[in-house]
């Protein structure tokens, strides 16, 4: 082929001094029709064209591999899978399996059991409307014994105090129902006309006292839908979608001791006592949602922020609800956060107040008009706050230095009986120790713990439902950002996190469905750390965003200037090949015509 | 009441633990308060101006149960789990703006030993770690601190800025990290998170005097924060954890221009109290402080000074010259009396007031004020040797670094007295350079009193890390023995300078490299003052100022001018590699494609009715335009005029169109 081209080449190469004798020869040979303007009797060479061919060639061929070259790292992420699983968890929330026990007890009931366990399971839906929220339970499962003498637990027997009564249903039911998270209901019918429903502190209910059936179907299934799966509160001010849990899964509680004034008092507290008797089975009882650290500290000179006056009905200091947002007084009010904590955990800040002289006492007026039996308020999120008055608000004013004084230990349990409601409000329950529903008042009966069983369980269903979705809202803002910016260098780590991110949240919906709550909470727990993880990798942090301007900029001095030349020659060459070309079939044809 | 019978059970169990032993007990009391205290001294310097040192202290039991950094009074939460999560053993962190005068403000007492810094910031810290795992705790420390003092500490975690030396602190077996940013701006921002470690913050107390634009208008502040963990004995149960927070601030008193009816106006000192210097008067105690106090301290230049008036007045001779009637002598004059005067066992002594702060009324502040009647001058106490540091050579290729000692003739006569023979005089010298400053540690030289001498004759040791590119700091500790009678030493040291990665410029890069401060000790001499009533070992700032310490002393930062490149020139070069080769590359092509024997034939033809200039203009442009030869090549003169028109036009037209589109997709893909 290269011969060939040399061959027919080299003469092409000296085409315009051959061409005059072969235009002389010609017009000596054929007749003076012979035009060298349009005609040519020899081919046209293609050695130039074949060069520039192959140069243009070449750099065609040559730009992906530059494209290549010049690529940014990126992993690849599971967009798809992201998105799937945002929108999955977006339209239809967790579903948690829960088993209920309905135990009457001298009831003369003549339907079947499935009749009425079918009644409550309706009932409960009715009382439920809302079953498509996150973190309830919603295929119930409700199993009913008809028993003219349960097991133990006979008339009468459930008229003792709170506390017996509760272990020995218990008992019974720890007999009976094999120990499972199985919640029940015991209803014992009686001649006594005050009806009492009790919520214990593990699993279980009962009702006691003379109760018609519809009736007892009505509070068994109420008590059921609205206790054991909502935890008992509707329309509290805490949005469902907030726990106050670090994405690694930590609490840190942060108490703070405020001494306004220094000048006029200064109170301290034996907070290690208090740390060992009261925190401690609370620490405890939390510890399958969140690994939960205790801190304290006093701290001095630190005003509220906001306004109060004096009222002489109730002899006291007023500061009203809406001075709430202004009483947290940040400027000075250095509560901190923990440096001992890791860099995303929770710090919830539950202050202790103690007012200056001149605004001593301090009383906290709700809204209609009454004086708070708390005297504190919560901030949901941030933690809680409690005006604690001194028992005397006369400053000693004979001696200049102000006396210390040590918060009494009745005073500090009651203050922190104050905190732990604050705590589980924020934790999304209910402070109260009764429940008001439709069809009566239940009693709902306080752990030692602060926390019973069956808030907890309703604690980590909400926790795994947050969970996840705080992991599918990070991993849909990472996916969205790594797509809107199509030039970001995205690191291996990144794709892994991701990936295993997706895993853990799958493998806790998974276990949610069957039920299996602390393994769910955990892989839960997991998912989100690892999407939070992430989503704050220092190298997306970083600004070495490597922009197309730049780029650009650095390859156009070599390849503009070039690419013209190339792809100019190519095309002179090819007109030029067409042009004699041209002239050469012309030549023939008049070859042929005049032999 | 659920709590009683569950909290009574722990109490009563250790009490029938405490009865059984005593010793416990005693030790758990002892070290179980959390304490804290403040103080204020005050110091005229000799050159018209006014040392102002405040000293807060916080002391807290480390208890092992874990209340330590969890639970606490008085002490700062936040440096106590800074200290329990690195394991922190000993830490000074200190902000220093402006530069410790040696000369004027002498270099042989505690608070220039201890509390003059180098500008900037000055770190360093022990842990209590194996040695391997220092490197990564340091890093987290200064990440840790940044964020808690607002300043730029986290720099500190490369491993190029910071070092371990061995000798110039006590020694801590390699789990000490030393590092200084000579040009961290100190401000106000960096004071306020460091006032927050106080109980009272600056609402109460000593602190409320921080008026910022006094402090910050001063000559020189430096505020420090130094911890320390001190076990008694080595018991462990006994140990506490003291914070020590200091702010030095040297002044200007402002000269009321009233009241002055001196003639010798110019040669007298300024007269000042607190409510002139800071503006404000002390209200009254941070009632948390376990003691409060206000000294004024007058040097022993000072009062022999005062002592030779007193000699000479004739008024004053028969009055005792006891330390009781201070308060107005012929020297100045002191509007509050003091409640206790310190004096010195030394033949030459200086004073202490000793003003214990209660709770005033509005009416009765607290203003301490002292005005001179007498111009007196007299001088501070000086180091041994007065160390400077300088540059030598020129260009930016390369240098010398000078270490120059000048012996101080006020310590001349004390160091002869000290021991007759064979008087050495002990200096200890860390610098440490970062590495684009490679120095040869063979170019040392050592010149005692103007004259070169062998190096070996006055090293005693020497150790030398030498800087590793983009790794580590060079570091150089030298233990010198100068004999007593020395005038002068200069030490120096030859140094090339290196390059910096484009990335490796700080963003001020014209302005100088900055290297740190050389630290020279002399470990024979203790600078402390020596108070003859004990009952001052209450105060911390009394013991602090008893304690024996080092005399040290820092010399000047350097400014190394480096060569800096134009930061564009990557990309110049980038641009005229680029044509260069984009010439190359189209010549050649062109090259390729030319059809020498069409040019010559075109050429000849025209050559027979143009000239030689217009040969070689066609020539020129034919070569600009490139291929217009080739295209005129098989016309003839009659006709090419026509047709090379209307073969240019669609290639000027297309060579638009190229340019246009190319725009057209620019702009398109840049949106």
């Amino acid at each position: 082929m290269a011969e060939e081209e040399i061959s027919s080449d080299s003469p092409s190469s000296s085409q315009p001094n051959q061409e005059n004798p072969q235009q002389t020869q010609m017009l000596e040979s054929s007749s003076s029709e012979f035009d060298p303007k349009t005609m040519r009797n020899t081919k046209p060479g293609v050695k130039r064209l074949f060069l520039t061919f192959s140069v243009l060639l070449s750099f065609i061929i040559g730009f992906p591999f530059l494209w290549k070259s010049i690529e940014i790292y990126r992993t690849p992420l599971p967009f798809t899978q992201i998105e799937s699983f945002s929108s999955r968890i977006e339209s239809n929330p967790l579903h948690f399996p829960c088993q209920f026990q309905a135990v009457f007890v001298g009831f003369d009931i003549r339907v079947s059991h499935g009749e009425v366990g079918a009644e409550i399971t309706r009932k409960m839906y009715e009382f439920s409307p809302n079953a498509s929220r996150c973190g309830v339970c919603s295929n119930y499962d409700v199993s009913v014994v008809v028993d003219s003498s349960f097991g133990c637990v006979g008339k009468g027997d459930l008229r003792g105090s709170d506390e017996d009564a509760d272990e020995l249903v218990k008992n019974c039911l720890g007999n009976g129902a094999g120990g499972g998270k199985v919640y029940s209901i015991v209803v014992v019918n009686e001649e006594e006309d005050e009806v009492r429903a009790v919520v214990g502190k593990y699993r279980h209910a009962w009702i006691v006292g003379k109760v018609s059936e519809e009736e007892a179907v009505c509070r068994v299934a109420e008590i059921f839908a609205k206790v054991f799966v909502n935890g008992g509160n509707e329309g509290s001010s805490i949005r469902e979608e907030f726990m106050p849990v670090g994405a690694d899964g930590r609490i840190v509680l942060s108490f703070s001791l405020l001494n306004a004034n220094p000048q006029d008092w200064i109170y301290d507290w034996n907070f290690h006592e208090i740390d060992e008797t009261l925190l401690q089975p609370v620490i405890e009882a939390l510890q399958p949602i969140a690994n939960i650290t205790v801190e304290s500290q006093v701290l001095y000179h630190t005003p509220k922020s906001s306004f109060s006056y004096w009222d002489d009905k109730h002899g006291s200091h007023i500061f009203s609800t809406k001075d709430l947002p202004f009483f947290v007084n940040s400027n000075e009010w250095h509560l901190d956060t923990s440096v001992a904590a890791g860099g995303r955990s929770k710090v919830l800040q539950l202050v202790v107040y103690i007012p200056s002289a001149k605004e001593c006492p301090l009383q906290l007026e709700l809204p209609n008009g009454e004086i708070s039996n708390t005297n504190g308020f919560i901030s949901p999120m941030w933690g809680g706050v409690v005006v604690w008055n001194p028992p005397s608000c006369r400053k000693d004013l004979e001696s200049n230095d102000p006396v210390s004084h040590v918060i009494s230990p009745q005073d500090l349990q009651m203050i922190f009986e104050v905190l732990m409601g604050q705590l589980r409000q924020l934790l999304g329950l209910k402070s109260d120790n009764h429940y008001a529903g439709q069809s009566g008042t239940s009693v709902l009966l306080g752990s030692g713990r602060g926390f019973t069983e069956w808030e907890l369980d309703v604690l980590s269903r909400k926790h795994i439902c947050f969970n996840l979705h705080s992991c599918a809202t990070t991993l849909g803002s990472l996916s969205r950002l790594v797509q809107s910016l199509p030039r970001m260098i995205i690191m291996d780590e990144i794709g892994k996190q991701v990936k295993f991110s997706l895993e853990a949240a799958k493998f806790a919906q998974s276990n949610a469905s069957n039920g299996i709550y602390d393994a769910s909470a955990v892989s839960s727990r997991h998912s989100r750390s690892l999407a939070e993880d992430a989503f704050f990798h220092p190298s997306i942090m970083s600004i070495s965003y490597y922009s197309f301007e730049h780029c650009f900029a650095i390859y156009s001095p070599f390849f503009l200037p070039v690419s013209m030349h190339v792809v100019l020659a190519a095309l002179r060459e090819w007109k030029r090949y067409k042009q004699e070309n041209r002239k050469y079939l012309a030549w023939k044809a008049k070859a042929k015509v005049t032999p | 009441m659920a709590l009683s019978p569950k909290a009574t059970l722990p109490i009563s169990l250790l009490l029938l633990l405490l009865l059984h032993l005593p010793i416990l007990f005693s030790t758990t009391v002892s070290g179980g308060e959390e304490e804290f205290s403040e103080e204020l001294l005050l110091k005229p310097l000799p050159d018209r101006k006014l040392l102002t040192h405040f000293h807060f202290q916080s002391e807290a039991p480390i208890t092992h149960d874990g209340s330590f950094a969890t639970h606490h009074h008085l002490f700062p939460k936040a440096i106590s789990q800074l200290v329990r999560k690195f394991h922190i053993k000993a830490m000074e962190l200190s902000f220093t703006q402006g530069r410790w005068n040696y000369e004027r403000w002498g270099g042989f007492d505690p608070i220039s030993s201890s509390n003059a810094k180098p500008p900037g910031v000055e770190l360093w810290a022990i842990f209590n770690v194996p040695p391997h795992q220092v490197d990564a705790y340091w890093k987290n420390l200064t990440h840790a601190l940044s964020g808690l003092f607002c300043a730029s500490i986290n720099f500190l975690e490369s491993s190029t800025s910071y070092s371990a030396p061995k000798w110039a602190f006590q020694s801590a077996l390699g789990s000490l990290r030393y590092g200084t940013l000579p040009r961290e701006a100190v401000c106000t921002e960096n004071l306020t998170p460091w006032l927050k470690l106080l109980p009272c913050r600056d609402k109460a107390g000593l602190s409320a005097l921080m008026d910022r634009p006094s402090i910050y208008r001063s000559f020189y502040h430096s505020q420090r924060l130094h911890l320390t963990s001190s076990s008694a004995g080595g018991d462990v149960l006994n140990s506490r954890i003291i914070l020590e927070q200091t702010l030095t601030v040297v002044l200007q008193p402002n000269i009321p221009r009233a009241g002055m009816n001196y003639v010798s106006e110019t040669n007298i000192q300024p007269s000042w109290s607190l409510s002139s210097i800071f503006g404000r008067k002390l209200n009254g105690r941070c009632v948390l402080a376990k003691s409060s106090t206000v000294y004024l301290q007058l040097e022993r230049g000072l009062v022999t000074q005062l002592e030779n008036l007193q000699k000479d007045t004739a008024v004053f001779s028969a009055n005792d010259t006891g330390s009781g009637d201070f308060r107005r002598n012929v020297g100045f004059e002191l509007s509050v009396n003091p409640s206790k005067v310190h004096t010195e066992m030394e033949k030459s002594y200086s004073i202490l007031f000793e003003y214990p702060i209660k709770e005033y009324k509005d009416s009765e502040q607290f203003d301490l004020g002292l005005t001179w009647k007498h111009p007196l001058v007299w001088s501070s106490p000086h180091a041994p040797l007065y160390a400077s540091r300088f540059l030598t050579g020129s260009g930016n290729e390369r240098g010398a670094i000078a270490i120059s000692l000048k012996s101080t003739e006020s310590t001349q006569g004390f160091v002869a007295t000290n021991n007759e023979e064979r008087c050495k005089l002990q200096v200890d010298i860390l610098q440490i350079v970062p590495w684009y400053i490679k120095v040869y540690y063979h170019t040392l030289q050592i010149f005692v009193d103007e004259k070169p001498q062998a190096v070996k004759d006055f090293v005693e040791r020497m150790r030398v890390s030498p800087s590793e590119d983009k790794v580590s700091p060079g570091m150089m500790e030298l233990v010198l023995k100068f004999p007593c009678e020395t005038k002068s030493a200069v030490l120096n040291i030859d140094f090339d300078k290196g390059f910096l990665h484009i990335d490796e410029y700080p963003p001020d890069a014209n302005q100088g490299f900055d290297i740190p401060s050389a630290i020279i000790s002399f470990p024979e001499f203790h600078a402390g003052l020596r108070f003859s009533d004990n009952a001052t070992s209450e105060s911390p700032l009394l013991s602090k100022l008893q304690e024996k310490s080092h005399v040290l002393s820092y010399s000047e930062v350097l400014l190394v001018p480096l060569t800096t490149p134009d930061f564009s020139m990557p990309y110049n070069v980038i641009t005229i590699t680029c044509t260069v080769f984009a010439l190359y590359f189209g010549s050649l092509l062109n090259v390729l494609r030319r059809r020498v024997g069409e040019e010559e034939r075109l050429l000849k033809n025209k050559d027979a009715n143009k000239g030689l200039l217009y040969l070689a203009l066609t020539k020129l442009s034919a070569k600009l335009r490139g291929r217009s030869s080739e295209s005129a090549q098989p016309l003839s003169p009659s006709s090419s005029s026509s047709s090379s028109k209307s073969s240019i036009s669609p290639k000027l037209v297309l060579k638009v169109l190229l340019v246009a589109g190319i725009a057209v997709a620019w702009q398109y893909y840049s949106q």
